[in-house]
């Protein structure tokens, strides 16, 4: 159905919004993977993306075509994160955390001094522009991230319902004896973090395709993780619904507060801090454990 | 061949620079020391001074370093307050919450920031910031000298503080083994809350000085956060001498690399560094 909505003719705007959802809950969700349910605080998703957005706009000015160009920005990705596996998985905890909170500010550095491609720079900064649109409208794009979109919402119920998916939750409820139960535990968080990287990476080639406009600063900023941090949080960490209201909730506020950017994020963060504390299991917690949900599922159960 | 006279300059400047590294990182450290927390929002925390003497400057026409007595006061009590009420609250609940909500906190320091001083860089200048010292024939920036003196003051008289007064002695106690600490009757809720709020005072300090080196913006915290945590990395928990030591080592560190490689790769090598220290030895040099 949301599918249809392009063509019927939905305004622009709207369309807009319903792209930003998808691709932000894509990313919310495999924060989620990461966070929740492997227990990896992972605060590199933003290298993941501004790397899958660079590799599209980098490929349309050497001639890679499209649709070539998003696998490649998705591989790069993989490859990146296949690449600092290495080093970060030997930090622990908040270690780890700081230690991908550097990964996408160094990357930040690379591009402003990296020009690979393209004589002048363009909007006074390193930034680059999209060469061709090659023949992709906005209902395409919009599809796409649509795919996206839904596409992780299944991949992590996949997840979740396979052997990767309880060897996670154990290895984030106690990873010594995780290990000691034959669970190959840095296998498991590399899967984990690879799959986050192709996800986000696919989604940061489509974001970025629509904007046609990339530069280090924002694409590599850290309003992307707090993007996916405060979509799951309130939605409910660990829920499987939970980044979908989450994300709602988040572009709702986009939308309301589009005129006052800055404020939206102030609200977002005292949104954050107030689910922290009063309701951590977000609102998929909070339903949960409300009465009418319960008898619901009673019913459901057939009692 | 490598002119050494020349290379004089970048070093002294690192040393110089390293002193302001480990004043920003003195908060941090003992915020992870005594609570076992990341502050992440304790570049922003750092900001908030600079912009707040940026404030007092511009309006009330105080100079940066008197304005501490407005500006310490204030970060005080608002780390009190941040410890008190939500963090004290947060370490009850999971792991990850003290983290997420000090995440939300930085989230709000920085757009707040945004919103009332546009992203548009400032920097605190006053008629001494811009003077430079010379030994010698080389010259150097005052700022720098000024942060090494502040920063050697801070420290020792931090070290002082958690040697000699109850406090002080109640927070190294209750660092150490939280519950015994309880035991002994110390209320470590209350212990928190004033190391928290210590390290805000010294973050409200190396706000200034920050403020009189650098030109910032309202996104410079994050790079405070990084250079802050290298410091603590590289020199150690717990430990004040390693902290200065590792604030000098990532100034020689970008300053060395500034003067070899171009401007621009500073901050990328010292990132680099970062996470190279990070991979390999984590406890850092003088850690325990």
């Amino acid at each position: 159905m949301l599918a249809v909505l392009p063509v019927v003719g939905v305004s622009g705007r709207w369309l807009l919004y319903i792209f930003l959802f998808f691709i932000y809950l894509s990313i919310a969700n495999m924060w989620n993977l990461l966070c929740g349910y492997s227990g990896l605080i992972c605060l590199c998703l933003p290298a993941f993306i501004g790397l899958g957005g660079y590799t599209l706009i980098i490929g349309t000015w050497v001639g890679l075509p499209i649709p070539l160009g998003i696998i490649a920005g998705t591989l790069v990705a993989a490859g990146f994160a296949l690449l600092i596996s290495i080093p970060v998985f030997r930090l622990r905890g908040i270690y780890f955390a700081i230690g991908t909170l550097v990964v996408p500010e160094a990357l930040k550095f690379i591009f402003f001094l990296w020009r690979p491609v393209g004589g002048a720079l363009q909007g006074g900064g390193a930034g680059y522009v999209l060469k061709t649109a090659g023949g992709f409208s906005t209902t395409d794009i919009y599809w796409l991230a649509l795919a996206i979109g839904l596409g992780s919402v299944f991949l992590i119920r996949f997840i979740l319902s396979s052997k990767l998916g309880s060897g996670l939750a154990a290895i984030r409820d106690n990873e010594g004896t995780a290990a000691t139960s034959g669970i190959d535990v840095f296998r498991l968080k590399l899967y984990s973090f690879v799959i986050a990287a192709l996800v986000t990476g696919m989604a940061g080639t489509v974001f970025y395709l629509r904007q046609a406009y990339i530069e280090p600063a924002s694409s590599f900023s850290i309003m992307w993780t707090m993007i996916a941090m405060v979509s799951v949080i309130i939605g409910g960490l660990r829920a499987e619904v939970g980044p979908i209201f989450g994300t709602m909730i988040v572009v709702l506020l986009h939308f309301l507060l589009s005129r006052y950017a800055g404020y939206n994020l102030i609200i977002q963060g005292i949104i954050l801090i107030g689910v922290m504390l009063a309701a951590p299991q977000g609102m998929m917690g909070f339903i949960r454990k409300t009465v009418g949900y319960r008898s619901l599922l009673q019913l459901a159960s057939g009692r | 061949m490598i002119d050494f006279a020349e290379l004089l300059t970048p070093i002294v400047m690192g040393v110089l620079l390293g002193g302001l590294y480990a004043l920003i990182a003195l908060g941090l450290s003992l915020v992870f020391g005594v609570m076992k927390l990341i502050n992440v929002a304790h570049g922003d925390l750092v900001l908030f001074s600079s912009y707040f003497a940026y404030a007092t400057m511009t309006f009330l026409g105080i100079d940066p370093i008197l304005s501490l007595i407005m500006g310490i006061p204030v970060l005080f009590v608002i780390g009190f307050a941040i410890q008190k009420y939500l963090m004290n609250r947060a370490f009850g609940i999971s792991m990850e919450a003290p983290l997420l909500i000090a995440f939300g906190i930085s989230l709000i320091l920085q757009n707040f920031q945004q919103i009332l001083w546009s992203p548009m860089a400032r920097g605190l200048t006053t008629p001494y910031a811009l003077e430079s010292f010379s030994i010698g024939p080389f010259r150097f920036p005052l700022a720098y000298l000024l942060n090494f003196i502040s920063a050697l003051i801070v420290v020792l008289f931090l070290r002082e503080f958690l040697r000699r007064t109850y406090l002080g002695k109640a927070i190294n106690a209750a660092s150490q083994n939280k519950r015994t600490a309880l035991l002994m009757g110390i209320n470590t809720g209350r212990v928190y809350a004033y190391a928290f709020a210590i390290a805000m005072a010294t973050a409200a300090i190396s706000g200034v000085f920050f403020g009189l080196t650098f030109p910032f913006t309202p996104t410079s915290g994050v790079s405070s956060l990084i250079l802050a945590f290298g410091v603590v990395i590289i020199g150690g928990l717990g430990s004040m001498l390693g902290t200065f030591i590792g604030g000098m080592i990532l100034g020689l560190a970008q300053t060395l690399g500034g003067y070899f490689f171009s401007a621009t790769a500073q901050m990328l090598i010292l990132y680099v560094i970062v996470l190279a220290v990070l991979a390999v030895r984590p406890q850092g040099i003088f850690g325990r």
